[in-house]
């Protein structure tokens, strides 16, 4: 078992974190009207051929927003869950566009930051891949 | 990607002295890849500098990148409450959260050493000194800056030993070899023979890049 899955999720601070950032949270959950114009100007979608698992609005979603809708309430598996969608599956480019005009690299980001808190992060000294 | 390593512990503590409430700010970009100034190595430090001081109070933080303000949101949050940063990030890195907090001191803990390649976990090879006119495409994809002893531009130097290693250092291979033998298996060892003129050296002042397609947005 390594460092990072000993430590017990701190809840109360990933709900702190959230509360935060509520409003930016809510325009993404309840404005993004999955036009799909977010995916065209990622690259890695492109270059994934489409595969889902790389449109920015589903890695958000996915990840942040699940966050959000369990309100933190949160364990260390579903941090590690979501580790590759905001890590590996995004390069924090900032490239994307949204019409709606949503963020998205900052809520990547924002969903590394919460992921760190908890001592989530990519092992890369035992060999885990960033990319 | 940029390849720094730790500081000796002793700077650091001396760098800091006198400092009671420091935040110690990584980089989630490549000072995290080269192992050097991720979370893991920001809480290590962490943990070495109260080990040897017990009244210090110092924090830590990772920010994804400190070389892009985007990523400065919750820092700016932070970093006021401190009276001194520590950065893990690259010399770039350091200095950008320097200037966008200039009342408080942003002390180094890495030195960067080169920009490079990861040849596997924690081993890392210098590959390009970022000279600003690059000649791979005449030499093989080998880079003479960085590569040759002398940074030569019309190799070799006279000088390789018998075994294809560097005069300057035995254990180095002799780069103009190496771009001999690559040329030769790529069917244009003429390439080796043409002269290439001196080079303006244009690094003396700080450069300034803007990419084509931005030019007219910054122009004022
Ligand atoms: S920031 Fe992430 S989601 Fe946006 S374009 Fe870059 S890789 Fe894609
Ligand atoms: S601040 Fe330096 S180490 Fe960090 S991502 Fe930027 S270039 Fe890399
Ligand atoms: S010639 Fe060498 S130092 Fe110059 S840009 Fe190319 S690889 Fe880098
Ligand atoms: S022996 Fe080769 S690598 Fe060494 S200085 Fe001469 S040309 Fe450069």
């Amino acid at each position: 078992m390594s460092d990072q899955e000993k430590k017990a999720v701190d809840r109360a601070e990933i709900s702190k974190m959230l509360d935060k950032k509520a409003p930016e949270m809510k325009r993404i959950l309840n404005y993004c009207v999955h036009c799909s114009i977010c995916a065209e100007s990622c690259f890695l979608y492109m270059s994934h051929d489409g595969d889902p698992q790389y449109m920015p609005s589903y890695k958000i979603i996915n990840s942040l927003g699940k966050l959000y809708k369990k309100k933190g309430n949160v364990d260390h598996e579903f941090l590690e869950g979501i580790k590759g969608m905001v890590w590996n599956n995004c390069v924090l480019c900032h490239r994307c566009y949204c019409p709606i005009g949503i963020d998205i690299p900052r809520m990547i980001d924002f969903t590394r930051s919460i992921c760190r808190s908890q001592d989530v992060f990519p092992k890369l000294d035992e060999g885990e891949s960033w990319l | 990607m940029i390849i720094a390593e730790r500081k000796p512990f002793e700077e650091i503590t001396e760098m800091i002295k006198g400092y009671k409430n420091i935040l110690n700010v990584g980089c989630g970009g490549c000072t995290s890849i080269c192992l050097a100034g991720g979370q893991k190595e920001v809480n290590q430090l962490n943990a070495e500098l109260t080990k040897e001081n017990a009244e210090l109070k110092i924090d830590s933080f990772v920010i994804e990148r400190q070389c892009n303000y985007d990523f400065f949101v919750d820092l700016d949050e932070k970093a006021p409450k401190y009276d001194a940063i520590l950065s893990m990030a690259c010399g770039a890195g350091v200095q950008f959260v320097a200037e966008r907090y200039t009342s408080i001191p942003v002390f180094p803990a890495l030195n960067t050493v080169f920009c490079g390649v990861d040849r596997n976990v924690g081993w890392f090879e210098e590959n390009c000194r970022t000279c600003g006119e690059c000649v791979l495409g005449d030499t093989a994809g080998i880079c003479p800056v960085t590569r040759c002893a002398k940074g030569i531009f019309n190799g070799p130097c006279g000088g390789t030993r018998i075994d294809g290693s560097c005069e300057v250092d035995p254990d180095t291979p002799c780069a103009w070899t190496d771009i001999f033998n690559r040329l030769t298996e790529q069917g244009r060892v003429d390439k080796i023979i043409e002269v290439k003129p001196p080079r303006l050296w244009q690094n003396q002042v700080r450069r300034v890049l803007i990419q084509e397609d931005y030019k007219a947005r910054y122009a004022e």
